[in-house]
């Protein structure tokens, strides 16, 4: 019993994770009809950074978020500044960034190679660390990103509701045409909004290399974990993708408990395929509404 | 013979009733005018009527076929098509491709071959076979409402739907396109023409319909019905509400 | 869109006879055995390519389920000629069967729901793939996470050698995937489909059946992908579910589909044997980090600058396709590729080639349809 006690409390934190991860892909899809297969590399690419930055030159690695963080805000404002140069199509994006995944993918591999990569232990104190409750223990870094999933979630939603910038958002997001005539300039927030999403895909990168091992292959298998997260929350839906990063990470654990670690995935899968069939608005049932 | 009967059609969008209890009918050979305001729900009856969208109430039958849960593709068997108020042409494909693909459709589809035959014959009967072989990007609206034309002729309808095809275009094009429906008429088709210009359609029409908000207010004679009190409020009450706004 | 007819398929199949011959006067004409697997590894991406085109291509209904085709062929060998010791050319057809049957589930449950259109279907589809990957890993009778040797399978002993065995059941597949494609775009099913692509709302309402069309489409795909996947496993050896179901396969084929243009069938074929010819050549090079980088920035600058495809820009550009392909034989030759071997000379003919046809262009500039901004103007009028 407290094994499975102990599995859905990480599989709770580990929810955080994967929110944290699929915040800026929802946005970026929802708001900006982009589909950005990027956003992994912007994942991987962080986590890397933030490797080599702990292992190699001896930084927390929490510090990394300094340059990860201002990095890939740039490089998610860079990107959506090409799709609207080039008039990019929702459905082209998703075969122009399956192309960067790819180069993304071979940079890394150049650079940090194809084998396993982690941080050292003597550089990463939070790795081992945990905070424990009665029967049930918490890693740090997972407890962490679960922490700044719902600050960040909350954050974003506070963000989009209360200021000036979310109410360009969501006219944005609601009829571009008609967000113009009132005086959005959509390129300036759309490009304010990728750069707050790549912000996101940094942030998650950071907490990815604290906790486990890198190789470039992984943002692969990434994708069916985000996808479904994007999909079950309802696409641009800040508290529908918190919440179902959290249902996917608790449901995912619980798999692996009962039926074994391998069935995790299927399990994920299986609720992105019944989603896109029953539920294709996500459990909020937003539609672009956040 | 072949008439189309409608009764108790309703169409909602969301919480909009597009249409509400629609009842009318179309008989061969005549050419109905269907007007009302804008937003009175014409194009969503045309839009019902040809299957592009599933009546929610209602039911059609055209001769002896019952259509109302036909899906669309059988429908045109029946010899019913029409035209698109914007013009939707297969965009990549040349305008006499666009006009075969209808003859490989339907009640008698024809081989590939035979069809870009036949297609160049409604081409020519339109005026648009000089343009055959062009990609669709480089015909005008005025060529591109005549391609819908051709295209939905070349389903060899018995009815017709015209939704607006006189919309956009110049006095000289009306003109031309008044008369190209006019031949069209006495080619034996059937034709119901649902159209913003009031004074072209009292001049085709032998019959006219008046929708407004969803409901039918008048169906007759052109010129007594356009003269209907209903129908002058429903066009000119919404005038005096643009004026106040 | 142009048409294809009849005597096309003719000259193909009396193409695809020649080459039949090709290990038969291997040892006369004295090329290397590699030949021979360089050509079945064209054969394998052409059939791939074709097939997957054929549904998307044709159609516009974006499949990264290419994957799970492919995959379903090559473990119907493993888990049925392997495991079971089936026939193994009965497990070929197996495999077809097999991987047209989950098409055939995709079909029925996805084209029912109108919802589920353009990226949403590529995502269902993508997730189908995830799924059978998961269930092989899970479950040991298709695989359990260990991989299947399928290079102990025992090979029908008529089929020759196996370079020539390869070699002649690549060819039939690549000649059938092929020979459907043309057969396709020039039949009524061809013209449905490319109204479907264009503006699906309408084919429907002119007549054309979508959802019969759509699922015919979807299963001749998955059927010959299957099959062409069945066949491949032999050429794996010993097949596990991360190379079956890595993204390598569905990348694969969407770029060299859209490379050489996904309208015409041709398309697919040019982009196959450039991909193919390019890769290999950097991959013996030693250049293999670079060839994906390669794959990566093509699939950009196709998307970006030349959506029509290679092939209908060279069919519009002869010139310059003969003059690039002239030149890179030239260029190769004066720096002794031939030495290496022919193929590196026919890789240079094709780069330069591709090259000189995009080149020029003005690659930042995407032309706009004039027909946009008239609609737009009506749409706002009324």
């Amino acid at each position: 019993m407290s094994l499975m006690s102990q599995s859905i409390a990480s599989g709770i934190l580990i929810g955080g994770l994967y929110a944290l991860m699929s915040l800026g892909m929802s946005l970026n899809w929802g708001v900006l009809k982009i589909i950005n297969l990027a956003h992994f590399s912007f994942i991987l690419l962080s986590a890397y950074v933030t490797y080599q930055l702990a292992s190699v030159y001896g930084w927390d690695p929490f510090l990394a978020i300094i340059v990860t963080v201002p990095l890939f805000a740039l490089g998610g404002m860079a990107l959506q500044w090409a799709f609207e140069r080039f008039r990019i199509s929702e459905f082209e994006s998703l075969l122009l960034t399956f192309g960067l995944f790819i180069i993304f993918e071979s940079l890394a591999t150049s650079v940090w190679s194809a084998d396993f990569r982690r941080i050292d232990s003597a550089a990463n104190p939070y790795a081992s660390s945990s905070l424990t409750i009665g029967p049930i223990s918490l890693s740090i870094p997972t407890l962490s990103a679960f922490v700044l999933a719902i600050g960040i979630a909350f954050g974003t939603r506070y963000l989009l509701e209360q200021t000036h910038f979310g109410r360009a958002v969501r006219a944005l997001a609601h009829d571009r045409e008609i967000a113009g005539a009132f005086g959005v300039n959509h390129r300036t927030v759309s490009m304010q909004l990728a750069g707050l999403a790549g912000a996101y895909a940094a942030l998650a990168g950071v907490f990815i290399a604290m906790s486990s091992s890198l190789f470039p292959g992984i943002a692969v298998e990434w994708f069916g974990i985000v996808f479904s997260v994007v999909i079950l929350g309802g696409l641009g839906s800040t508290m529908g993708t918190l919440l179902a990063g959290v249902i996917i990470g608790t449901v995912g654990a619980i798999a692996t408990v009962v039926w074994g670690p391998s069935t995790a995935p299927l399990v994920v899968f299986l609720i992105l395929i019944a989603t896109l069939l029953f539920k294709p608005d996500g459990l909020l049932g937003a539609k672009g509404g956040i | 013979m072949a008439d189309l009967r409608f009764t108790g059609i309703g169409k909602r969008f969301g919480g909009v009733r597009a249409l509400d209890g629609v009842d009318g009918h179309v008989d061969e050979g005549e050419i109905l005018g269907l007007v009302g305001p804008n937003g009175s729900g014409k194009s969503t009856l045309i839009n019902v009527l040809s299957g592009h969208y599933a009546a929610d109430d209602g039911s059609i039958t055209y001769g002896e076929a019952n259509l109302t849960d036909l899906p669309p593709h059988r429908i045109i068997e029946t010899g019913l098509a029409r035209t698109y108020q914007i013009p939707r042409p297969f965009s990549t494909m040349t305008a006499l491709e666009n006009v075969s693909v209808p003859f490989m459709f339907g009640a008698n589809p024809l081989s590939p071959q035979t069809a870009r035959e036949s297609a160049m014959e409604w081409l020519a009967f339109t005026g648009l076979d000089s343009l055959a072989n062009e990609p669709i990007d480089s015909l005008n609206l005025h060529q591109l409402k005549y391609l819908e034309l051709a295209r939905a002729l070349a389903a060899r309808p018995k009815l017709l739907f015209l939704d607006e095809v006189l919309s956009g275009l110049n006095p000289t094009e009306i003109t031309a396109s008044i008369e190209m429906v006019r031949r069209i008429h006495s080619s034996g088709i059937t034709i119901v023409i649902v159209e913003h210009l009031v004074r072209v359609v009292t001049e085709l029409a032998s019959r006219i319909m008046v929708l407004d908000r969803g409901k039918v207010i008048a169906d007759g004679d052109p010129t007594l019905v356009m003269q209907d009190d209903a129908v002058v409020t429903a066009y000119l009450g919404k005038r005096s509400k643009r004026a106040e706004g | 869109m142009t048409t294809t007819n009849r005597n096309t398929s003719l000259i193909t199949l009396a193409f695809a006879l020649v080459l039949w011959f090709m290990p038969s006067v291997r040892e006369t004409l004295d090329f290397p055995v590699f030949f021979l697997l360089f050509g079945y590894s064209l054969f394998f991406w052409i059939a791939q390519a074709s097939s997957w085109n054929t549904f998307t291509g044709f159609s516009g209904y974006f499949s990264f389920g290419q994957g799970a085709f492919f995959g379903a062929g090559v473990y119907s060998v493993a888990v049925l000629a392997v495991k079971r010791d089936w026939p193994l050319l009965f497990t070929f057809l197996v495999g077809g069967l097999v991987a047209a049957v989950i098409g055939l589930i995709i079909g029925v449950v996805v084209f029912r729901l109108r919802k589920l259109r353009g990226e949403i279907f590529a995502l269902m589809t993508l997730a189908v793939a995830f799924v059978m990957a998961s269930v092989a890993r899970v479950s040991p009778a298709i695989d359990g996470g260990q991989g299947v040797p399928v290079n102990t399978v025992e090979l029908p002993e008529f089929l020759g050698d196996f370079p020539t065995m390869i070699f002649r059941l690549g060819l039939i597949v690549a000649t059938f995937a092929v020979i459907t494609a043309q057969s396709v775009q020039r039949s009524r099913l061809g013209w449905g489909l490319f109204s479907i692509r264009d503006d699906e709302d309408v084919a429907e309402t002119l007549g054309v059946p979508t959802f019969r069309f759509k699922i015919t489409a979807l299963l001749l795909t998955a059927f010959i992908a299957g099959i062409s996947g069945a066949i491949h496993s032999l050429q794996i050896g010993y097949v596990t579910i991360e190379d079956v179901f890595s993204i390598r396969v569905p990348l694969f084929v969407i770029l060299m589909s859209i490379l050489g243009g996904t309208k015409h069938w041709m398309g697919p074929v040019v982009g196959a044997v450039v991909v193919v010819t390019l890769n290999d050549r950097l991959n013996r090079a030693g250049f293999q980090e670079i060839s994906d980088l390669i794959t990566g920035g093509l699939l950009i600058l196709m998307i970006v600058a030349v959506k029509e495809g290679l092939y209908l820009r060279m069919r519009a550009r002869p010139l310059r396709t003969a003059v690039g392909f002239t030149a890179g034989l030239v260029i190769g030759f004066a720096l002794g590729a031939l030495d290496e071997s022919l193929i590196t000379l026919v890789a240079y003919g094709l780069g330069i080639a591709v090259l000189a046809v995009m080149l020029p262009l003005s690659w930042f500039a995407r032309s706009e349809p004039a027909v946009t901004d008239d609609v737009e103007e009506v749409a706002s009028h009324g």
